[in-house]
């Protein structure tokens, strides 16, 4: 044990494994690629969202996965690189999106359960060009107004809202509809991809058409001729209320029965609907709507500047850290302390080897774990380092003192870090999302840290000791006087 | 180190030192200075980075929404950053009017996180369930190892440390979020660790039969005497980068690094002056009581 042969086996054994670190990090992919930086060091979007039922009724890991599943096709529709969609806990899904120019799109449109529905308009309440901050209160009195309504019935009937920019003046014209509680016809009824983004041909103005199903447009055909003879004995206009979810998207006049081609449309504008706003309808109108109700519960979206300044930064201090630590190792150690700083730089370069390999995705609370690991690491050289002293002053040579320092240091530094695995094992299972990425790392640190102390630095002494370099006390950091002060304490 | 210390006579000197500490934290809280951030109450935060004109904190307050600008915190971040927390932002809408306004005062790139109030409490029970079932295992991992004098005295120490980190959080005010919590139980496994190191050599010099008081205290000096040196090396190593954080890192990791420069900190006192003379006064105590017992 402790043998020369053995030493060199496991240095050569380290050099090895330095070996592969280093291809992983550099060779295998270009540097700057190879090590996967989470959204909050690169930039991107991120969002945790809760799935619910509409009446309350439990969500199951079923609809979860499929609704995680649309809403990867849906970001897949955007053209956006490389979204991380999961399912997290019973009812949550995480969204990840590094880079994305326009994140207030991306979060509609992932968070929209998007059931398409067609609705006979039974009541309207119109308001025309409401300033911005009276909105609210506007919906509130329509509502007001259609509850009055002969056609409102609390037990039948709900309200929705369009609102569209006002075609002459300022504000928003605000209307209210008073249909069915559930839609005449669903999105059930779409005829696969058939939403398009189109040009009305008499207008020119920008419209989303639907191509129904066959059945679909039977059934539309029925609705609107019910519709047609309703508006013929009221004597008022046919209105088709389309709705995304809650909302009204148009409610067109109906002249004539409709059948299988319809179009969502805005004539109240110059160019008809807007392009980005046409899109985000073609989208989740082609993927279908999610099986459960959707809700954005957290959302963070970090621009490529702020990330660069936070990378940085934890860098700088990362860096700075680990050198005051080996310069610090090195002061009071001497001898010893230069074959610490050796190992702690091992440990560094193989840390980022794992990290690399494994891969974990390195964010903000990441850095920090690390440059604790750090403080583990030199940690577990000071316990040893510490013993290997007391045995020096008792008297005992350099290589037997390394010999009983290593012994007696093993079960402190076992005991110390399991605790800390302890801790790290109760984060990574009470936690989510960028907490765990702290966890993952002080855990993986931890016990690359007792490796490394326990068998590199081990090699590194033994190889010193054994080479006939004499490591006298005064290179260890121990001066005679404490010696003779220890020995003569022991003898009185 | 520490020859003519008495580590464990001197403890009405220490407790109160810790005292007045912990008085201060507590006053500090109940003054309301724990300052949550949006991770637990819910709302919105906007950070500005590079940003080009450079204006007061009420002056951007002033860009804001009317609506939503006098319930907003303003805090500059650096030479060119600002934070700005809002209350909770109800749509995607109101929170892109948000960023549009303040990036049309202040010019450069915003980002936003946002959080629901529930997912908020969500957060919050997580925390606390984390931080509980850190106790109990540390709890039972002590009382598994050392006797139950022992683990009271760690408790102690831990309790200590707990309070006088959300104590100092409270008198500087900084944001406490999930990030500080996880600081919270990393100061944790440290405390426990060098407690568990003294312990480790008061039982390897404690006597197999008889107590007396004064050989048992004499004993626990010898023993931190002994490992002293190391537990202070070890703080200064951890603490080290830990500060390298505090200076260089940006808003998060300087704010979970505070946490660890106090914890951490305190822990180490703690195991030393806190934990030790605990377990002896405990001690002195129960054999008081046993003999009171004996001779009645």
């Amino acid at each position: 044990m402790g043998s020369r042969r053995n030493n060199l086996i496991v240095l050569a054994l380290v050099v090895v494994l330095l070996g592969v670190a280093a291809y992983f990090i550099f060779i295998d992919e270009p540097v700057t690629r190879s090590t996967q930086l989470g959204l909050d060091l690169q930039g991107g979007v991120s969002a945790q969202l809760e799935g619910s039922q509409t009446g309350g009724g439990k969500v199951t890991r079923e609809e979860m996965v499929q609704a995680a599943d649309l809403i990867r096709q849906r970001i897949d529709r955007l053209g956006v690189a490389e979204p991380d969609v999961r399912v997290q806990s019973e009812n949550q899904i995480v969204v990840q999106i590094p880079g994305v120019k326009n994140p207030d799109e991306v979060i509609r449109i992932i968070g929209s359960t998007a059931q398409l529905g067609f609705y006979q308009v039974l009541a309207a309440g119109p308001q025309p060009n409401v300033p911005q901050d009276e909105i609210e209160q506007t919906r509130q009195d329509i509502t007001e107004t259609l509850e009055d309504d002969e056609a409102y019935d609390k037990a039948k009937t709900k309200i929705l809202f369009e609102e569209t920019p006002s075609i002459q003046g300022r504000g928003t014209d605000v209307n209210g509809y008073v249909v069915s509680k559930d839609p005449d016809l669903t999105g059930d009824s779409l005829k696969q991809n058939g939403a398009n983004v189109e040009f009305d041909q008499t207008t020119g103005k920008r419209i989303v058409s639907l191509e129904l199903t066959a059945e679909g447009g039977r059934q539309m055909g029925e609705l609107t001729q019910r519709m047609l003879n309703d508006s013929l004995s009221s004597g008022e206009p046919a209105q088709l209320a389309i709705a995304l979810d809650q909302d009204i998207q148009s409610a067109p006049t109906v002249q004539d029965t409709l059948g299988q081609s319809i179009s969502i449309s805005n004539d109240g504008l110059p160019n008809g609907l807007p392009e980005d706003e046409a899109r985000q309808l073609e989208t989740v109108l082609n993927t279908g709507a999610l099986p459960v109700n959707m809700q954005v519960i957290s959302q963070t979206t970090v621009g490529p500047t702020l990330g660069l300044t936070s990378l940085k930064s934890g860098l700088l201090a990362s860096l700075v850290g680990f050198g005051l630590v080996l310069l610090l190792l090195f002061v009071i150690y001497r001898a010893l302390g230069v074959v610490a700083d050796l190992a702690l730089l091992i440990y560094a370069f193989l840390l980022w080897g794992l990290i690399v390999i494994i891969p974990i995705t390195v964010t903000l609370p990441g850095i920090a774990g690390i440059v604790l690991s750090i403080g583990v690491a030199a940690d577990a050289n000071v316990v040893i380092f510490e013993r290997i002293k007391e045995e020096i002053r008792r008297g005992k040579t350099p290589r037997s003192a390394i010999q009983a320092g290593y012994d007696k240091g093993f079960r402190a530094i076992l005991d110390g870090n399991v605790t800390t695995l302890i801790t790290a094992f109760i984060l990574f299972a009470l936690s989510s999302g960028s907490v765990r990425g702290f966890a993952v790392l002080l855990a993986i640190g931890v016990v690359l840290s007792m490796f490394t102390a326990i068998v590199i630095t081990r090699a590194l002494l033994g190889l010193l000791s054994d080479r006939g370099i004499h490591l006298s006390p005064a290179l260890m950091g121990v001066s005679k006087s404490s010696i003779s002060a220890t020995q003569e304490a022991r003898v009185r | 180190m520490f020859d003519n210390v008495d580590f464990v006579g001197g403890w009405k000197l220490y407790f109160s030192l810790s005292a007045i500490l912990l008085l201060a934290g507590i006053i500090a809280i109940a003054l309301g200075g724990l300052n949550f951030g949006i991770d637990f109450q819910g709302g919105a935060q906007f950070t500005v980075a590079n940003a080009e004109r450079q204006l007061s904190d009420d002056q951007v307050r002033a860009a804001l929404p009317e609506d939503i600008a006098g319930e907003s915190v303003v805090t500059t971040l650096g030479e060119n950053g600002y934070e700005v927390r809002t209350p909770v932002v109800s749509s995607q809408e109101e929170q892109s009017q948000i960023r549009d306004s303040l990036s049309q005062a202040v010019g450069g790139e915003v980002s936003v996180t946002t959080v629901s109030p529930a997912f908020g409490e969500q957060l919050r029970n997580q925390a606390l369930q984390a931080v509980v079932a850190a106790l109990i295992i540390i709890l039972a991992f002590i009382s598994f190892r050392f006797e139950f004098s022992f683990a009271l005295a760690a408790m102690a120490a831990l309790v200590h440390d707990i309070l006088m980190t959300i104590g100092f959080y409270a008198i500087v005010g900084r944001e406490v979020s999930l990030v500080t919590v996880v600081a919270v139980l990393t100061v944790l496994g440290y405390s426990i660790y060098d407690t568990i190191i003294i312990f480790d050599r008061i039982r390897e010099n404690a006597p197999t039969v008889g107590y007396n008081r004064r050989r048992f205290d004499e004993m626990i000096n010898r023993s931190i005497r002994q490992v002293v040196r190391r537990s202070i090396y070890t703080s200064i190593f951890t603490l080290i980068p830990i500060t390298a954080l505090l200076i260089f890192g940006e808003a998060t990791l300087s704010d979970f690094a505070f946490a660890l420069l106090v914890g951490i900190a305190a822990g180490t006192y703690s195991s030393i002056f806190i934990a030790s003379p605990v377990l002896s006064l405990y001690k002195a105590w129960r054999a008081g009581k046993l003999q009171a017992a004996r001779s009645t």
